[in-house]
């Protein structure tokens, strides 16, 4: 994107104080839906509007705008009450909404948790815009978002946030605070693990599982209802609403969406007790389609399907290609035996048919750089010799499962190579260049290059390169060991790198989000890590950076991030 | 194939046997250049200069500064630039105007792009769709080595007819072949190695200070055969590590390096464009890798004695010689077949409008796999070198435009795909010739 047209407008006071306002009430309401209760003494504006706003799947002539409506106090996130309701909503060239160019209204209603999600139609490329919705005379926050450059255009450079795997339970969203402080991205990439279904006291902060903030909810997640409120909860986070409100979000969804390690017909966190598999996905489904700013089977209609893979192209430069890694794969081999099946060609990590068009994705020559977005790793991982007790914490963050020898994580693409090997064959049979795969998941930092054959690696070549984000707030290796940043971690680190010379970076010890930027010369990620999780207004400070230049597939790190 | 052994008829004359017969008819003047006695002919009086009308025309241009070089680094692939191995490369990439995503068109092979450098079309207007192919009214399997072969008009042959230089330094042979005598200016390369049938870039390069030197056209095509040529033999390429073509890569790169430095130390670099960019990439296949066409195609009772294969290296191209009537069942059955073949990629219908090869690349285009090649007729014989292109692995290509004149970009990239074909178009945007061919050009200006 140019950079005239690309730089953020500047939000004016108001817009920054009404929003902070907002979010500075509903986080001092509490966390959880049940907060709405002492709200009617609030003003109109934040007793409707608690949920923010949020935009997304920006496109060059479309953007989804998404808001939640709390019409009466009775009508909280997931209890099936309330009236239906219009709300109204503006899209305007400037803050003060003075030249609107789109507006319309929107019937919401109990049956679909009173959210408010629509594509707005007949916008021009490459576009900042502001938008807002009004319910009873009352205006929500603002929000800024932007569309994608037009198909044929030649954007100077596209700007990214990266984040993953944000457990509420395990700290703030200071990570959320860092992307929503920057005045430079076009748009902000989630890997998935937007929200976990635990219960209090079951995956809180660090080794003793402290709950920062817990969980609403305080169950499981299993009911429509339940992943009603988990959304609402964590949609009442200021740090998130915040970054909602500054950039559209292109997102995926990874386990924690549904349950832990899901496939396609079970996962390691279902039992029978909790009832149908397939019935609590579609409603975890049903959640997220009401909840996000996304596209769900290529619309923003409810109840149309849930596939989720999809393309966004912004211009000449890049086309970014959201996966989803849960919904068709095969079950998780089984643990800790090693198991051949690892390699099953019948087992599939994407399915059939998303793997198919993942190879079209590849295959189309729009774009310069191919981004994957990947919710979890691609890159082979295999281990040399590591202490003995530090193989169940690295386990525990990682699963990649040394305690038996298996060199590989069952939960990613380790665990069906078959499909992996279909990807990188295809990648070298067509000399599809410019392969990025971006990733979260493992709640670590990483940058790699993707080798055809392990064994042989430099001399086999790359495929590509992932660059791997860290977690907002999910335990790293640091917090289940319990010992110092830059102790432990270090020494495990350093023997990962030492097994596998094609990752070139890796950090166990931070959380924090990623800036990705893409020109026409390289792609370079820069990692920002945050001071303590448990400390609301921790610091943040920039930890490294790596690139990648175009046609090479190769990485190297770089002195300093991109301005 | 872009291997050495040229094919031909038994009896036919080189392209070199043909352009000494040119020089001794007088259709050509010979001029010995340079300290190493470099033999060039140029076009005798009234020969290429085009007529009187054509030439007043480009009256004006001809007393232009301007000064074109396309380099074209055989069989380079775009990484290799960054390799560490071409200091001199990567300073030209860096300083000017790079394509980050370029390709080779198909076949991507040698003689058909450079070909569709120099013309601005693709095959189905050039009649070049591949380095080999069979002919049907001659029934040979031969090399498109003849300047006749080449149906559409060139950039050269525009310049020239606007009364400007025009200057040819191929190293190839089959290169010196087709585009025969339509440049101005052309070296009669020596010495060529036997087997490769190429002059060795350090001679290329004389040749081509020496045509500076002296001769100054305005537009220079110059070939620098020798990563290609020792990628073709390099038996440690399956390996990864390609000790050859990387020693290939550091010798190509200083001669670019010489080049560069003499266009600046004449002062012609202020107004100079010099496009840099490879014909095709390479790959590397063990020889455990063949595929071989003919016999399946043989072993099927329909198919049995009807058809031609001409192996181009990593694409073989098929042709039906039996009833016209029959052809489409033919085709059918090739396909068939050959996607059951272990090591093909897949089948290609060459008048497909990804392919636009024209009726000489026959009825059906064969790919293998990246690590694979083909060798037809004969499988052990007909193609043992490990080095091969003209697949879709080998399409990525460095395409760079670099230069002191103003028009040129400095310091710039684009996101835009550049192509082979660019490169006339590209040319004659820089030097203000108007028109286009008839039809247009297939390519486009990259400035």
């Amino acid at each position: 994107m140019t950079t005239s047209s690309s730089a953020l407008p500047p939000v004016d006071r108001r817009t920054v104080l009404a929003t902070g306002t907002a979010a500075g009430l509903v986080a001092a309401a509490g966390t959880g839906a049940a907060a709405a209760d002492d709200a009617s003494a609030k003003p109109k504006a934040q007793r409707y509007f608690q949920h923010g706003i949020a935009s997304g799947d920006p496109r060059p002539k479309k953007v989804i705008i998404w808001t939640r409506v709390t019409p009466t106090p009775a009508s909280k996130p997931g209890s099936g009450k309330g009236p239906t309701v219009d709300v109204r909503w503006q899209v305007a060239k400037d803050k003060r909404f003075r030249k609107v160019v789109k507006r319309g209204t929107f019937t919401t209603s109990a049956a679909r948790d009173h959210t408010v999600k629509l594509d707005v139609t007949g916008l021009k490329p490459a576009t900042w815009y502001f938008y807002r919705f009004t319910f009873d005379g009352a205006h929500s926050p603002v929000g800024t978002t932007r569309t994608a450059p037009r198909a044929r255009s030649t954007p100077r450079n596209l700007r990214l946030g990266v984040v993953s795997c944000a457990n509420l339970q395990a700290g703030w969203f200071s990570a959320y605070r860092g992307v929503a402080a920057r005045n430079d991205l076009h748009a902000v990439l989630h890997l998935g693990d937007y929200l976990y279904e635990y219960a209090p006291g079951q995956y809180g902060m660090g080794q003793d599982n402290v709950d920062i903030r817990e969980h609403d909810p305080a169950r499981e997640m299993v009911s429509l209802s339940d992943y009603r409120r988990r959304h609402a909860q964590y949609k009442t986070d200021p740090d998130l609403q915040a970054a909602h409100a500054k950039y559209p979000w292109i997102v995926t969804w990874d386990d924690h969406e549904v349950t832990n390690d899901q496939y396609d017909t079970g996962a390691e966190n279902h039992d029978a007790g909790e009832g149908n598999y397939l019935r609590r996905r579609a409603r975890a489904h049903r959640a997220y389609d009401e909840w996000m700013p996304v596209q769900l089977n290529g619309t923003t209609e409810l109840g149309d399907g849930d596939r989720l893979y999809r393309r966004l192209k912004f211009g000449q430069l890049a086309e970014i290609s959201m996966l989803d890694l849960r919904t068709y794969r095969s079950e998780q081999v089984g643990t800790p035996v090693v198991d051949p099946a690892v390699s099953d060609p019948d087992r599939t990590i994407t399915g059939a048919k998303q793997l198919r068009w993942l190879k079209k994705s590849l295959q189309r020559r729009k774009a310069l750089w191919k981004v994957i977005g990947n919710p979890v790793m691609i890159t082979p991982v295999t281990f040399g010799s590591l202490p003995g007790d530090l193989l169940d914490p690295i386990n525990d963050v990682t699963g990649l499962l040394p305690e038996d020898g298996a060199p590989y994580n069952v939960d990613q693409w380790d665990g069906y190579t078959a499909d992996r090997k279909e990807v990188f064959t295809f990648i070298k049979d067509h000399n599809v260049e410019n392969a990025l795969f971006i990733t979260g998941d493992i709640h670590s930092g990483w940058a790699c290059e993707l080798p055809y054959d392990a064994g042989s690696y430099p001399l086999s070549g790359s495929a590509g390169v992932e660059f791997v984000c860290s977690s907002v707030t999910s335990n790293n290796l640091k917090d289940i060991t319990g010992t110092p940043a830059g102790t432990t971690s270090r020494l495990v680190e350093a023997a990962i790198m030492a097994a596998n010379p094609y990752i070139k970076y890796l950090n166990f010890d931070d959380h924090g989000f990623s800036v990705l930027d893409l020109t026409a010369k390289r792609a370079q990620m820069d990692w920002y890590v945050i001071g303590d999780r448990a400390d609301k207004g921790t610091s943040i400070t920039y930890e490294t950076s790596f690139r990648t230049k175009t046609g090479t597939n190769q990485i190297s790190r770089v002195g300093r991030p991109v301005a | 194939m872009c291997e050495s052994s040229a094919r031909r008829r038994d009896g036919e004359p080189t392209p070199y046997d043909v352009g000494l017969a040119e020089i001794a008819a007088g259709r050509r003047t010979v001029l010995k250049l340079g300290g190493a006695g470099l033999v060039f002919s140029s076009a005798a009086a009234g020969g290429a200069l085009g007529t009187d009308a054509a030439a007043a025309a480009g009256k004006k241009l001809r007393k232009t500064k301007k000064r074109a070089y396309v380099l074209v680094v055989d069989g380079c692939l775009p990484e290799e630039i960054d390799s560490g191995l071409t200091p001199n490369l990567a300073g030209l990439r860096d300083g000017g105007f790079r394509y980050s995503r370029a390709a080779s068109k198909p076949i991507m092979e040698t003689i058909p792009n450079h070909v569709m450098m120099m013309t601005g079309v693709r095959p189905d207007r050039s009649g070049v769709p591949a380095n080999s192919i069979y002919d049907r009214k001659e029934k040979v399997i031969r090399d498109l080595d003849r300047p006749r072969d080449l149906k559409a008009d060139t950039i050269i042959e525009r310049m020239n007819r606007r009364g400007l230089r025009t200057g040819t330094v191929l190293s190839k042979e089959y290169l010196y072949g087709i585009f025969g005598t339509r440049a101005t200016d052309r070296w009669e390369p020596r010495p060529i190695v036997p087997v490769s049938g190429h002059a060795p870039d350090i001679f290329t390069m004389e040749a081509a200070l020496a045509m500076l030197d002296e001769l100054d056209p305005h537009l220079m095509f110059v070939n620098l055969g020798d990563v290609d040529r020792l990628g073709h033999t390099d038996f440690t390429g399956p390996s990864g590590v390609q000790a050859a073509r990387r020693l290939g890569l550091i010798d190509t790169d200083l001669q670019v390096g010489r080049f560069i430095a003499a266009l600046r130390a004449s002062g012609r670099w202020e107004h100079s464009m010099v496009i840099v960019l490879a014909d095709h990439s390479m790959d590397f296949s063990r020889p455990d890798r063949v595929v071989s066409l003919q016999g399946p195609f043989e072993d099927d009772p329909f198919l049995a004695g009807k058809f031609v294969i001409a192996d181009n290296g990593g694409a073989d191209l098929v042709y039906w010689t039996g009833p016209d009537r029959q052809r489409e069942k033919a085709v059918k059955k090739m396909r068939r077949i050959a996607r059951e073949v272990p090591g093909v990629l897949n089948c290609k219908n060459p008048q497909s409008s990804w392919m636009r090869l024209g009726p000489e690349a026959g009825d059906l285009v064969v790919f293998c796999k990246s690590g694979w090649r083909f060798s037809d007729p004969d499988p052990v014989t007909s193609n043992p070198i490990p080095g091969n292109h003209g697949h879709p692995a080998t399409r990525p290509i460095p395409f760079f435009i670099s230069g002191g004149h103003p028009r040129i970009p400095r310091r710039k990239a684009s996101s835009k795909v550049a192509h082979t074909v660019d490169v006339a178009p590209t040319v004659a945007d820089f030097f203000g010739i108007k028109g286009k061919p008839r039809g247009g050009y297939d390519g486009r200006s990259r400035l």
